[in-house]
């Protein structure tokens, strides 16, 4: 006798239940459609026009930062490595090459969905193109480590994931032409642990 | 058994329906926002510095070496003007709509001179305006959006931290603030 109740109540539950999980899994994977990948890096160069996706337009509606407008930059992150592992704290990695054409940059690690900066770690956890060592044609080598290195070192204060945020300030590559020509440096993990 | 495999298809596609409604919809009634967040920082016209750690009204300036100001407007009554004196070594500026689209975006090189001046604007403010250009702003930008409010972000670059001094100045100098703009009629 509560066959029909019961049901109704299956569809409801799958109805409400898996609406509201997929659109809460949606806006917390991805910040849409209209991603560039160069190598390991994203960036999204539309995110902030009103010719965003729907998702887009919601994912910075719940998110509520800061975009960059196209004049101003664009914003490169990478949670992987150019082999596509997560980025780990205990690992070492190179950054090596170009950056695609910009007045400036700056590069820094965000952990635990903070950004880690200089004045709260006494360390070089954050970068930028006026402060880096570069070889004779202008490419540069950073390496990001736990540990000390000579040269350019990115600092990873803390353990566990992270992710390198690359922003180009006043850069061609925040327009939508010729993004295919544009490299990014790129991700080598030279090992793990202390060996 | 047909009629359990019913409900749950009728459920999967409910969950579909409501997935759309919820993403088309969410732009329209968030509360969380930038633009509820950059007027959660206090009053309009003014400049707001964002500080390093998440304020109370939700936002952050990520980036350790960018330093930056937002300021919410709304230009039903008049025209804003947007200036600040520069001697920093990138600025940049960007207008966005109450909906977080964007406006018009410029840096210390695509503006003449690189001086920061724009002048903000419905189209039939602009139309007034141009008729009889009032001096002080006959060398600004003029910028025209359909949209009466939003929000306004002028960035800087601190490269190293002896800059402090320069970037602390020209966003504490930036205005963001109506001014006057009509000829004050004759009788």
């Amino acid at each position: 006798m509560f066959r029909v109740p019961f049901l109704v109540a299956i569809a409801l539950a799958i109805a409400f239940g898996g609406g509201i999980w997929s659109t809460l899994w949606a806006l917390e994977a991805t910040t849409g459609f209209g991603v560039i990948r160069l190598g390991a890096w994203e960036a999204f160069p539309q995110a902030q026009t009103a010719e965003a996706d729907p998702y887009a337009k919601s994912h910075r509606a719940s998110a509520g930062a800061l975009l960059y407008g196209s004049a101003e930059g664009l914003s490169f992150t990478a949670a992987v490595d150019d082999g596509g592992t997560p980025l780990r704290a205990s690992c070492t990695y190179r950054i090596a090459g170009h950056t695609p054409p910009a007045r400036l940059w700056t590069l820094y690690t965000l952990q635990g969905g903070r950004a880690n900066r200089p004045e709260a770690s006494k360390l070089p956890v954050a970068l930028n193109s006026r402060a880096i060592l570069r070889h004779a044609d202008g490419s540069f080598e950073i390496e990001v480590s736990p540990e000390a290195r000579p040269m350019n070192w990115l600092a990873i204060p803390e353990e566990g994931r992270f992710r390198l945020r690359l922003t180009l300030l006043d850069t061609p590559a925040a327009g939508s032409s010729g993004l295919i020509d544009l490299t990014m440096p790129s991700i080598q993990n030279l090992g793990c642990g202390n060996a | 058994m047909l009629k359990v495999l019913f409900a749950i298809v009728t459920g999967l596609f409910g969950a579909a329906l409501l997935h759309l409604v919820i993403i088309l919809s969410l732009p329209y009634f968030s509360e969380k926002d930038a633009y509820t967040r950059v007027l959660a920082e206090g009053s309009r016209h003014i400049f707001h510095r964002l500080p390093d750690q998440r304020d109370r009204a939700g936002l952050v300036q990520d980036d350790p070496f960018i330093e930056a100001s937002v300021c919410a407007y709304d230009i039903s009554q008049g025209p804003i003007r947007i200036y600040a004196q520069e001697n920093v070594p990138f600025w940049s500026l960007a207008i966005y709509d109450a909906a977080s689209n964007e406006v018009f975006s410029i840096n210390d090189r695509t503006a003449a001179a690189g001086i920061l001046d724009v002048v903000l604007a419905t189209p039939v403010q602009l139309t007034v305006l141009r008729k009889s250009l009032p001096d002080p702003i006959s060398q600004s930008i003029l910028v025209e959006t359909q949209q009466a409010d939003g929000y306004v972000i002028l960035r800087t670059m601190l490269p190293q931290p002896s800059f402090a001094p320069a970037t602390d100045s020209f966003l504490s100098q930036a205005v963001c603030a109506p001014f006057e703009w009509r000829q004050r009629q004759q009788f």
